[in-house]
């Protein structure tokens, strides 16, 4: 298959991977062994510094084992100019291989063009620490891919000026190039200081990284390193994954929430036009045929029989998450608010949202191809080490027997992340590989992809609050209640020790100054199977904050912008928060009138150090009960901003796809069963009622950078409520705000 | 039967009622062509048919004897982008990239048709095609750039 991987994306084939040996500083320098090439790489994961650690105190030269020497991270640099980084981090239009491409260039002081970022696969590089979620790609390895771009550039320096007989500090590096100061004809190419066979060294001691206003790269909209074969229809997802010789799989789905594979039999599969094989063993059934559309007929012949499980109803999945009764955590409190509330007439009021699909356009897609001893994958995920882990399992290998190639992603929002509670696709296409003994693609269709994964959970909050004699909040109580938004991903143990799923939770905590305040989270694990959707709780939890907060400020006869201002900690967050309130609010023409049958909604939160600020603007059609966002303001500080444009568009994203989720999409169950199998009974978002979407980005002081895939679908919901409850005096306190909703929240 | 794809006739082996988009993929390895809903719900699987755009997953290879079918693949002139590919290089369009190619055929056969169209009929043009992503504002932006760019590449 190794003749295919040029099409692939993913990774070099496997034979040019570096053989590393340890430095001083846990460096990994490698030389690749195809040809001269320099390499050199980070290892990230603690598991793996324990490891070189005892390594070097107990003095053994060499003495850890091979597949120890896995870095999370690592440059190659080749004698004809390239540089290759690869980096631990799938790319799903976020666009972090950008961003850490800049991060890189920063301190390596590369020619931009000759960079390429590639993700690695599973067996190129360190399990440890992997994974594409929650917004952190940037802000784990903005130091460590800096450090390792400067130690690589102070390594060739060296050797340029042992090769040149000049002083190191007299050489500039630039493009790829050290030159002699003051005289451009004595100069040497990164690419000709590989060539060489040289004993690199590590320096001794850290290299000192560049202040921030030399940056050259780092904080300019640089294009999208992803984005020309994206253009042209070259860009290799999970979906279009080929090899020689290919066949198509497809695998038996249950037909009900919960339900197992009791018996299977052919039935009508064997002998349809096409099938290959029919594979049935240990609680599966799938089939293998010569095209996809055979593979789908002969999947929907097959005779199974699925164990009857309980059918579940929309109403008692609402019922079962409710706040109340033993198992509340605490997870913030000041003051005392449960006494505080006691002694005063409360302003109460309670929040549902619903359950959301991620409707990733790309579904679930992978190719395998396994032998006897082991095989590939390739496959879109988040999390390739636990489709490594998950497929090893599944066909009684080792971990080491399986390469999972990450792909580009046709979309992720937290669905293409392995959970153990959903069918694997990369699972489905190892065991029909295996038993078919050829390569074979599964590609789910939109059926399958709506009711074979996981959901965002089900939330209900409780609010309360009381106010001061000056018109202030004195106390704030938030009761959440949730599904699983992490923790259906992890050992039931977890959940047990904590008491609460702090993906859940995310967006939950109240921000303001307030004396008194409590936030307590019940953990409602859900027979249906949760999980993470992009920004797990923070949208359902900051519609619940926020639109709470304006009723209070409605009840205090204050400016729902000035209230957030008068309630703001006079503290650095609190102080960027303000900062961020003012710039939207100025933007947005806060308190300058509107035409007849418009209305604002501000909304704001803080995720991950992320300050995020939103103003809607919006219109409705009473007629048909449909809410109509004209025009999104949104002024976010992430700290330091690597690529501005970038960062607007993930901005812009976030607030369309909040948009859709705030106004059309709701997973519903009806016997057991998701109700909606395509984009007829789950609309998406379209264009003619998508907001324009007003970008501020705004920088903190401090020079750190912070997540921005997901908290900008943090404040959405609520400004858009906001909006309506300024143009209509009616709250809405469910999310979907469905046309329904919307007109019978207006008849009541 | 025989089937002209970007210029090019292939010889295909297949029942005539199978979707364009499944031969176009699986057949003849073009995959930029995208599978989104496969009842012609999203548009991610647009090509154009004889110049105008069509739903790849429900046009049966037997509508297409004799038609130019044009995917992604063909929007090019060589290596030099089609106005809407360049305009949507340009704006930065694509996040995930997987509705991309079907909106930039849409765009392609709709300027083509309506060279110099006002915001709402850009909108409305477009909007029958679904982004994960949410970028729909740079889709707008791009199509009326190419539109601008006054030359939207000539037809299929």
């Amino acid at each position: 298959m190794s003749e295919q991987s040029d099409v692939l994306q993913g990774g070099p084939p496997p034979e040019a991977q570096p053989r590393w040996t340890v430095s001083r500083r846990a460096f990994l320098i490698g030389m690749a062994t195809t040809g001269a090439a320099l390499a050199l790489g980070i290892p990230l994961g603690l598991p793996v510094l324990r490891r070189a650690a005892a390594g070097l105190t107990e003095g053994e030269a060499g003495g850890f084992a091979r597949g120890n020497l896995e870095p999370l991270l690592w440059f190659e640099v080749y004698p004809d100019e390239r540089v290759r980084v690869f980096v631990p981090k799938a790319e799903m239009g976020q666009g972090i291989h950008t961003a850490l491409a800049q991060i890189a260039a920063e301190e390596l002081e590369v020619a931009w063009e000759r960079l390429e970022v590639l993700h690695a696969s599973t067996s190129q590089a360190s399990g440890d620490l992997r994974g594409t979620s929650g917004s952190m790609s940037v802000s784990t390895l903005y130091n460590p891919l800096r450090q390792a771009a400067a130690t690589l550039r102070e390594m060739l320096r060296a050797e340029a000026a042992r090769l040149l007989d000049r002083p190191s500090a007299d050489l500039v590096a630039r493009e790829g190039v050290f030159e002699l100061r003051g005289d451009s004809n004595t100069r040497l190419t990164y690419g000709e200081l590989v060539a060489g066979g040289v004993d690199w060294q590590v320096p001794e001691a850290e290299v000192a990284l560049k202040p921030p206003e030399a940056y050259r790269f780092i904080g300019r909209s640089l294009p999208r390193v992803d984005l020309a074969g994206k253009i042209i229809g070259q860009a290799t997802c999970a979906y279009d994954a080929r090899a020689d010789g290919m066949l198509y799989g497809a695998a038996a789905h249950p037909p009900t929430i919960g339900a197992r594979l009791l018996a299977a039999r052919p039935g009508g599969a064997e002998g349809m036009p096409g099938v290959v094989k029919v594979v049935i063993d240990d609680g599966f059934a799938g089939v293998v045929a010569e095209t996809r559309l055979q593979a789908w007929a002969a999947r929907d012949a097959l005779d199974v029989e699925w164990s009857e499980e309980h059918p579940w109803q929309q109403e008692e999945l609402e019922d079962l998450v409710t706040v109340g009764g033993r198992g509340g955590v605490s997870i913030q409190r000041a003051g005392n608010a449960l006494s505080a509330l006691r002694c005063s007439t409360p302003i109460r009021a309670e929040y549902r949202s619903g359950m959301g699909a991620h409707a990733t356009l790309e579904p679930q897609a992978a190719l395998a191809d396994i032998g006897a001893e082991g095989g590939r994958v390739w496959t879109s995920t988040q999390f390739e080490t636990s489709v490594r882990s998950g497929v090893a399992r599944a066909l009684g290998m080792k971990p080491e027997q399986i390469e999972v190639i990450p792909t580009y992603l046709g979309g992720g929002f937290g669905r293409k992340i392995e959970l153990d509670l959903v069918p694997s696709v990369a699972v489905q296409a190892a065991r029909l590989s295996r038993a078919a003994g050829s390569p074979v693609h599964v590609g789910w269709d939109r059926q399958e992809e709506m009711r074979n994964g996981f959901v965002r959970p089900l939330t209900h909050h409780r609010l309360a609050a009381s106010l001061d004699g000056q018109g202030s909040i004195a106390a704030m109580l938030h009761e959440q209640a949730s599904g699983d938004a992490l923790f259906g991903g992890f050992p039931p143990v977890v959940g047990k020790v904590l008491g609460f799923d702090f993906g859940s939770t995310r967006g939950g905590q109240i921000p303001y100054a307030i004396e008194h305040r409590e936030v307590t989270a019940w953990r409602i694990p859900m027979p249906i199977p949760t999980g993470s959707w992009r920004g797990l709780g923070l949208m359902a939890n900051m519609f619940a904050l926020e639109s709470f907060f304006d009723e209070v400020a409605h009840v205090a006869g204050a400016d729902p912008l000035q209230f957030r201002l008068d309630h703001m900690p006079d503290d650095a967050l609190g102080r960027r928060m303000r900062t961020a309130l003012e710039a939207a609010a100025a933007r947005a023409g806060w308190g300058n009138g509107l035409p007849e049958g418009r209305a604002r909604g501000v909304a704001c939160g803080i995720d991950g150090g992320t300050v995020v600020v939103e103003v809607a603007e919006v219109s409705l059609d009473r007629d048909a009960g449909r809410i109509r966002v004209h025009r999104v303001v949104a002024a976010v500080d992430p700290g330091r901003v690597i690529n501005p444009d970038g960062a607007t568009a993930q901005i812009e994203g976030s607030i369309v796809m909040g948009t859709s989720a705030t106004l059309l999409e709701e997973i519903t169950v009806k016997d057991g069963r998701v109700e909606a199998g395509n984009f007829d009974r789950y609309p998406l978002l379209r264009m003619a009622q998508a907001p324009d979407v007003e970008t501020i980005l705004l920088e903190a002081p401090d020079g750190k950078p912070r997540g921005l895939g997901e908290p900008a679908i943090g404040p959405i919901a609520a400004a858009i409520g906001n909006a309506f409850s300024a143009l209509t005096g009616v709250r809405l306190r469910r999310l979907p705000m469905t046309p329904e909703r919307v007109k019978g929240a207006l008849a009541a | 039967m025989d089937i002209t794809v970007n210029g090019q006739v292939y010889q295909v082996d297949s029942e005539p009622d199978r979707p364009l988009l499944w031969v176009l993929r699986d057949e003849l390895a073009l995959t930029g062509t995208k599978f989104g809903c496969g009842v012609g719900l999203c548009g991610s699987c647009e090509v154009h048919l004889d110049g105008n755009v069509a739903r790849s997953c429900i046009t049966m290879l037997s509508a297409v004897a004799g038609r130019a079918v044009r995917t992604i693949e063909g929007l090019a002139d060589g290596t030099a982008l089609h106005p809407v590919q360049q305009a949507f290089l340009d704006e930065q369009v694509p996040q995930c990239g997987w509705c991309m190619s079907g909106q930039m055929m849409r765009a392609a056969a709709f300027l083509e048709a309506n060279p110099d169209p006002t915001e709402e009929e850009i909108a409305s043009a477009m909007t029958s095609n679904l982004c994960r992503c949410g970028a729909y504002g740079r889709i707008r932006r791009a199509v009326a750039k190419a539109a601008r760019s006054g030359d939207s590449g000539g037809g299929s």
